[in-house]
């Protein structure tokens, strides 16, 4: 009997088992990428609301959604385009006329027009100087003061007039919404509140269908967009906090994708002949500041404030061994302000750039003024203290971490040219509070290893020493009239060599008085399976101001 | 009887006045900006005005007294943790709900399996101390208890997901699986299965240190001798007298641990992206978001005092001493 009642026990066993696999098997946990022509990526990201007004964390996905109306993807590729077919800027460079795709639709079938546009920059502009300004996202009043009127010729043509020679109309990363759907937010809502759930109506060429905060969100192809639905079934885009499931998503054939991989995860894909690899130039930059500070935040030496102690330290920072040791060749190495992602402007400094030579940053600190008189291996200031400097540190997301090896490499140079340095690692909101402007509580430290990343407009190139960013974008707080004179005329510049001149000049100035050396300019590590998907690209898989290539890629 | 609960009681939202209080004051001399941290996405040259706007919107330019406290307190009295400016507007109390269920699959669920094996195995273990089974259970237990449960996680993501490719490595659910359908619940549990491992494995070897050190105290006392002297079954003996005086430390243990299922398990979130509390904690203490971490602080040190409750009057049934 207890045979027979063992063997029922087995066969209802057997039956759940049995039943249980087929779905096990079909789960889409287990599913292959290539089976569904499903696009699965995968970045570090925390995006937290799909509304573009509030939010600066959700540019991936809201991309692949919506499109600015030129951006500069466009202006830099050819087949890129955005809400805007073509543009012109009359000779007077102040009157931007724009044509629109024609016959354009939103994913839900209404069309796309002029109005749209214009209805977005008007619900941005309108809200200037209100209580609720829509100030404080992705889509944003920054730089619309120096609008005069938004037009719509037609549905087919919006015209922007500007009070100065000024690229915004064509640089601004606002990203365009359907009138339809967003008249009825109020600015209070549109600013904080309103969360613009998924399914989302948009023109670009992938649609938010699903989002799941902190896990993923899932886009379906647009069957309207402009250039014809996308090949690809879908995507789903993973959100981690760490490369780690990234590459072990991709190792484990459930990504097709991945980007913000750690450099021993991007080697270790390297070697596998199912992937491929690639790099991405970006506008970071990670740099070394000095505090300049005067007054109250000073830090613990007033060398920090002297030009001379700065540009001695300069000779004592080897970038190109930075880039080989700490990031292991996947940056460039620092030198100005103008990143080489900004292929337009950028310039080596060949003919005043620093090279690597301690004992030469040691004759120019004794030049300056700061000897070790006393013997002991360390410099005194020009008041005859020793002084040890606080070099501060930390993260500032999970995309712009900066190596241990940075920091414990220009620590290693100070002290061997008689300056000693204490590290602090701070997580990212005490790094923000310590590096905030004395008046709000910032400041007493000497020395900061940061990452920072903006756009590659010739207004954010500058913006490190930007004097109206103290304490925000510009951590040095160091100042200078005439650069700032400079970024002002870029401002109202619209000429590319006229600009490439001025951010050279700009460059030259904060260079020769170093509040801030350059340490290098990262790469995005990227790894994309071979065995289901076409259409990639070269180098640089995945664009970093745009949906490219994703739009594009096919089955195979 | 009464009079005890009722000191227990007392003491209970005594405890939970204090810890209302003190997440107010410790989050804000944490240092760090929420109004900048908001800002932290941004890919343009953030302006100062842009910072004070972040502030206003979030009421973070109020003075910090009266006007914040008095809405702080005054609001969780009311049962309103307000809106997380992390999530952008969205109510505390609704994020917390959101998480909860991830977490209490998870953690629970491994609870509930360590409790199971580890009292088992912990009180066999120490019912034939110095066995051979009990050689090898306590050496695997300490082995277990003293690996990080992240690595362990770690090292089952490479073997089970990487490796073989049997279960998913990462998140709660699949894409586009209808939630709630029988499928999205298989494919639920398919996912959890690691993480749940990752928890369990070292709670394990914790529930089989105590219980077997539990067990083996008790096996050695004067009444057991004369049990056995009355002539009792093993099975007499362990139920009826080793394992009630055996489980007052288990029970602590047990109900410490239950008091922490709502806090998640921080680490085993983070490498299997487990969508619970542990992750959003995180999330909220990098934003400085204030009002989300009070209300999950608040939720924990609820359970924290529920649970401790739980044990105060379990061992008033377990122990008639403690009734007196």
């Amino acid at each position: 009997m207890d045979k027979w009642q063992l063997g029922r026990r087995a066969a209802l066993k057997a039956m759940l088992i049995g039943s249980a696999t087929p779905w096990i098997i079909s789960s889409k946990a287990l599913a292959s990428s290539c089976g569904d022509h499903i696009v699965r990526l995968a970045a570090i990201a925390a995006p937290d609301t799909m509304n573009p007004f509030a939010t600066w964390s959700s540019f991936w996905p809201t991309v692949f959604t919506y499109d600015t109306l030129v951006g500069p993807e466009a202006q830099r590729h050819a087949d890129r385009k955005g809400y805007a077919k073509e543009w012109s800027v009359s000779d007077d460079n102040l009157t931007w006329t724009f044509k629109i795709w024609p016959g354009m639709k939103w994913s839900d079938g209404h069309p796309a027009t002029a109005k749209d546009a214009a209805f977005t920059y008007n619900f941005l502009r309108d809200s200037i100087g209100k209580p609720d300004e829509l100030n404080v996202g992705y889509n944003n009043t920054d730089g619309m003061d120096v609008i005069e009127s938004i037009k719509v010729v037609d549905d087919e043509t919006l015209q922007i007039v500007t009070k100065l020679p000024s690229l915004w109309p064509v640089n601004n990363f606002n990203l365009i919404v359907p009138e339809h759907i967003w008249r009825d937010v109020s600015y209070a809502e549109a600013r904080s509140t309103f969360r613009n759930d998924a399914p989302l109506v948009g023109t670009g060429p992938m649609i938010i269908s699903e989002f799941q905060q902190g896990q993923f969100a899932r886009l379906t192809p647009n069957s309207h967009f402009r250039t014809g639905k996308p090949k690809t079934a879908g995507m789903v885009f993973r959100f981690f906090d760490t490369a780690d499931p990234i590459a072990q998503g991709l190792k484990s054939g459930d990504l097709d994708y991945g980007v913000s991989l750690t450099a021993a995860q991007w080697t270790d894909l390297s070697k596998d002949p199912a992937f491929v690899v690639g790099e991405s130039l970006t506008p970071q930059w990670n740099y070394l500041a000095f505090n300049t500070v005067s007054g109250k935040g000073e830090g613990s030496t007033k060398a920090l404030q002297d030009p001379a102690f700065r540009d001695a330290i300069g000779y004592a920072i080897d970038q190109k061994a930075i880039v080989d040791r700490a990031m292991r060749g996947h940056a460039d190495p620092g030198v100005g302000l103008v990143v080489p992602m900004a292929a337009n402007y950028y310039s080596d400094l060949s003919d005043i750039r620093r090279h690597f030579d301690l004992a030469e940053a040691g004759r120019r600190l004794d030049a300056a003024g700061y000897r070790d008189t006393n013997g002991d291996g360390i410099r005194e200031d020009k008041e005859g203290n020793s002084f040890q400097l606080e070099l501060i540190t930390g993260t500032t997301s999970g995309t712009l971490e900066i190596p241990i090896a940075v920091v414990q490499l220009v620590a290693g140079w100070l002290g061997q040219i008689g300056i000693p340095v204490s590290v602090t690692q701070l997580d990212s909101g005490a790094l923000s509070a310590r590096t905030a402007a004395p008046a709000n509580g910032g400041g007493g430290w000497d020395l900061l290893v940061r990452a920072n990343w903006l756009s590659g407009s010739p207004h954010d190139l500058l913006s490190l020493g930007s004097g109206k960013l103290v304490g925000t974008t510009n951590k040095s707080q160091w100042t200078n009239d005439k650069f700032d004179k400079i970024l002002s005329e870029i401002d109202v510049t619209i000429d590319v060599n006229k600009i490439r001149e001025l951010l050279d000049q700009a460059s030259r100035i904060i260079y020769m008085e170093a509040p801030y050396i350059m340490l290098c300019y990262p790469f995005v590590l990227e790894a994309r399976r071979k065995d289901c998907f076409v259409g990639w690209g070269e180098k640089g898989i995945m664009s970093m101001e745009g949906y490219f290539p994703f739009d594009r890629l096919r089955p195979i | 009887m009464s009079r005890r609960i009722g000191g227990i009681l007392i003491r209970a939202v005594m405890t939970l006045l204090m810890v209302a209080t003190l997440n107010f004051v410790l989050f804000r001399v944490i240092p760090g900006d929420p109004a900048s941290l908001l800002l932290g996405g941004a890919r343009i040259s953030v302006t100062a005005e842009q910072i004070e706007a972040q502030r206003q919107t979030w009421g973070l330019d109020k003075p910090l007294f009266p006007d914040q406290v008095i809405d702080y307190l005054s609001a969780t009295l009311r049962g309103d943790f307000g809106f997380s400016f992390k999530f952008r507007g969205k109510h505390v109390a609704d994020l917390i709900l959101e998480r909860l269920p991830a977490t209490i699959a998870l953690v629970g669920l491994a609870q509930v399996i360590a409790v199971l094996c580890g009292v088992m195995l912990g009180v066999y273990a120490g019912w034939r101390r110095g066995g051979a089974v009990d050689h090898v259970t306590t050496g695997i237990s300490l082995a277990l208890y003293s690996t990080p449960s992240f690595w362990l996680g770690m090292l089952l993501v490479v073997v089970f997901s990487t490796a073989l490719r049997w279960l998913p490595g990462y998140g709660a659910s699949s894409p586009g699986v209808i939630v709630g359908s029988f499928a999205w619940l298989l494919d639920y549990l398919w996912h959890l299965a690691l993480p749940v491992l990752a928890v369990a494995l070292g709670l394990i070897g914790q529930y089989v240190v105590v219980a077997r050190a539990a067990m083996s105290d008790v096996v050695t006392e004067d009444y057991m001798v004369t049990a056995r002297a009355k002539g009792l079954t093993n099975r007499q003996m362990l139920m009826g007298h080793a394992f009630r005086n055996a489980m007052l430390p288990i029970v602590t243990l047990v109900s410490l641990n239950l008091g922490y299922v709502v806090a998640g398990a921080i680490t085993v979130e983070a490498v299997f992206a487990w969508p619970g509390i542990g992750g959003l904690t995180v999330e909220a203490l990098n934003a400085r978001d204030y009002p989300l971490l009070q209300g999950i602080f608040l939720l924990l040190g609820v359970s924290i005092v529920i649970a401790n409750l739980m044990a105060d009057l379990i061992y008033g049934v377990l122990d008639p001493r403690v009734k007196q």
